[in-house]
């Protein structure tokens, strides 16, 4: 599978984890290590996905 | 002297210092369009970063998030960290703009759009959403700066007048040296908003006993604002996705923020750009969120949730001198937005609409000029816009709430934006119908209130709207000469930049 293939399946992924997890397995933890822990960790794990990726990139001749 | 006194003058002080800068920037202005719309494209990595967030971020943040949280609890976080996290698609979109905007000399979205479909009537439909769309939005903003100065003030200054104030900074900073005065107001506006608001949650946290005992009071005083739906129902899965769809897509869906992906002077600025916006966006959104969940401690029981910000600003806790200086903070936040809207709109209709279709043979000058005039004809459209608003009550006239069906409309455009990078077959006519169509669907059914399956406009917009997308790009002919060089030259470019 090319970068770009995998790169949309993780971001794919982690929408799906956005829905399914706070609704589906937090849905009761009334508490802050529950979905506002979930979504802090979790928006953290994408920027430093993107890091991972733009950091990559190289200067270009313009 | 009277708190009154000192909010004028914190609002007098703010004013002349980003007039100072305006007046600064103005010195680097060079002549032409693409100087004054995209500030030549020489734009450091570091005035990107702070324009991107300052654009981005605006008393939606401070105001409406911090309301909405107040009202429905811990999915608004998540609702705004889904933004964030569709940043993500910045990886593929952030270079590819950068590379075509330079290859083409493109100055605003929709006249990528155009080139790509070879057709004008794609950039000035999608110009139309946006001069449609973008009015609610920039209305939110001279709400939330109308209510921060009377809560602030006591009611003192009235909310209409604080609306006025934006709108003048608006106009003079736009106008001023174009994108240049933008970007550097909005680098100026970007450190006060996140260094105001963090001391100020710092202090309102500190007399809560820190973080620690903070949480377990919100846990003890309203857990079910902690978990999704909310105890009163707030926030269940359609209500989520209907607000947070929109947002998903904003950074194309947005013109002022995807015409900010034109500016970077180089790939180092490029990822200058997106890491700081990153790291601006994550400690932003949490300040905003908890400072929602702060009013629910403090000042519960509101009538209207977009005045917890105000009120919880009034409280003896928060010395004066602070209060005034975050109300400031988000003034700026507000305002950075505005003008920002603004400028693109006047691009847009300069380049998109006057030059597109009514006088294709313009001189640049002439273009300048008619740009110019947009910026105060369509700031005095979303003032009046705003004026009706502030008078209604209800989750629809909520400052977060509005400013995603905004975004609602706007999202009309992303199947055409998509299609315009990543596949061959799309066509003019496809983009066309899709937004017309979808955009139609949206404001249908947010003006009647319509939800059939309790799903939101925005999304039965946006399902409308990819599904004629493909439907009539598959039954006409694409410009394929157009789309293979388009292609080819981002494929090639991409390899060598190491981008994917």
């Amino acid at each position: 599978m090319s970068k770009f293939i995998w790169a949309w399946t993780w971001f794919a992924l982690l929408l799906a984890l956005d829905i399914a997890i706070p609704w589906f397995v937090l849905t009761r933890v009334e508490r802050v290590n529950g979905a506002f822990l979930f979504w802090t960790v979790w928006v953290a794990v994408a920027i430093i996905s993107v890091f991972v990726i733009f950091l990559k990139w190289s200067e270009m001749e313009q | 002297m009277s708190t009154t006194f000192w909010v004028w003058f914190g609002i007098a002080v703010y004013i002349a210092v980003g007039v100072g800068i305006a007046i600064m920037a103005r010195r680097q202005l060079g002549a032409g369009v693409s100087e004054f719309f995209l500030a030549n494209r020489r734009v450091g990595g570091f005035v990107s970063a702070l324009t991107y967030s300052a654009t981005t971020y605006s008393a939606f943040m401070m105001v409406g998030l911090a309301g909405l949280t107040y009202v429905s609890g811990v999915g608004a976080l998540g609702f705004e960290l889904t933004y964030l996290c569709g940043m993500f698609m910045m990886v593929f979109f952030l270079p590819r703009f950068w590379l075509v905007g330079r290859k083409y000399g493109y100055i605003s979205p929709m006249e990528l759009l155009s080139d790509r479909y070879q057709s004008k009537w794609v950039g000035a439909t999608a110009a139309i959403l946006a001069l449609v769309f973008l009015v609610p939005y920039t209305a939110v903003q001279f709400i939330g700066v109308g209510y921060l100065m009377n809560g602030i003030s006591q009611g003192t200054i009235p909310v209409v007048v604080g609306m006025i104030i934006a709108a003048l900074c608006t106009i003079a900073w736009s106008n001023i040296a174009g994108l240049r005065s933008v970007a550097w107001t909005d680098a100026f506006q970007a450190l006060v908003m996140v260094v105001t608001s963090a001391a100020v949650l710092g202090v309102v946290v500190a007399s809560l006993g820190g973080f620690s005992s903070f949480f377990g009071k919100l846990e003890s005083a309203s857990p079910g604002l902690l978990t999704v739906p909310t105890a009163k129902g707030a926030f269940s899965i359609n209500m989520f996705i209907g607000l947070a769809l929109p947002w998903l897509f904003f950074l194309i869906s947005n013109p002022q923020v995807s015409q900010r992906l034109f500016i970077p002077k180089s790939v180092t600025a490029m990822k200058q750009m997106l890491g700081g916006f990153l790291v601006f966006g994550f400690i932003y959104t949490l300040i905003s969120v908890l400072w929602g969940f702060s009013a629910t401690l403090l000042v519960p029981g509101l009538e209207k949730a977009d005045l917890a910000t105000p009120t919880l600003l009034t409280l003896p806790i928060i010395p004066m001198g602070l209060a005034i200086v975050v109300m400031i903070g988000i003034t700026a936040a507000a305002i950075s937005t505005i003008d920002s809207i603004l400028l693109t709109l006047s691009s847009v209709w300069a380049r998109d609409i006057h030059k597109g279709l009514i006088n294709p043979k313009i001189s640049e000058a002439g273009e300048l000029r008619v740009g110019q005039w947009v910026i105060p004809i369509m700031t005095i459209i979303a003032f009046i816009f705003a004026w009706w608003a502030a008078g209604k009550t209800g989750l629809a006239f909520m400052i977060a709430p509005l400013s995603s069906a905004a975004s609602a409309g706007l999202l009309m455009a992303v199947p055409a934006i998509f299609g315009a990078f990543f596949w061959k077959r799309a066509t003019a006519p496809g983009a066309i119908v899709s937004c017309i169509v979808g955009a139609v669907v949206v404001l249908l059914f947010q003006v009647t209130g319509w939800k059939p399956l309790g799903w939101w406009p925005g999304t039965w917009g946006f399902i409308v709207c990819v599904i004629l997308f493909v439907g009539v790009s598959l039954s006409t002919k694409p410009p394929r000469e157009k789309a293979e060089e388009f292609m080819d030259y981002l494929q090639k470019k991409l390899k060598e930049g190491k981008f994917i």
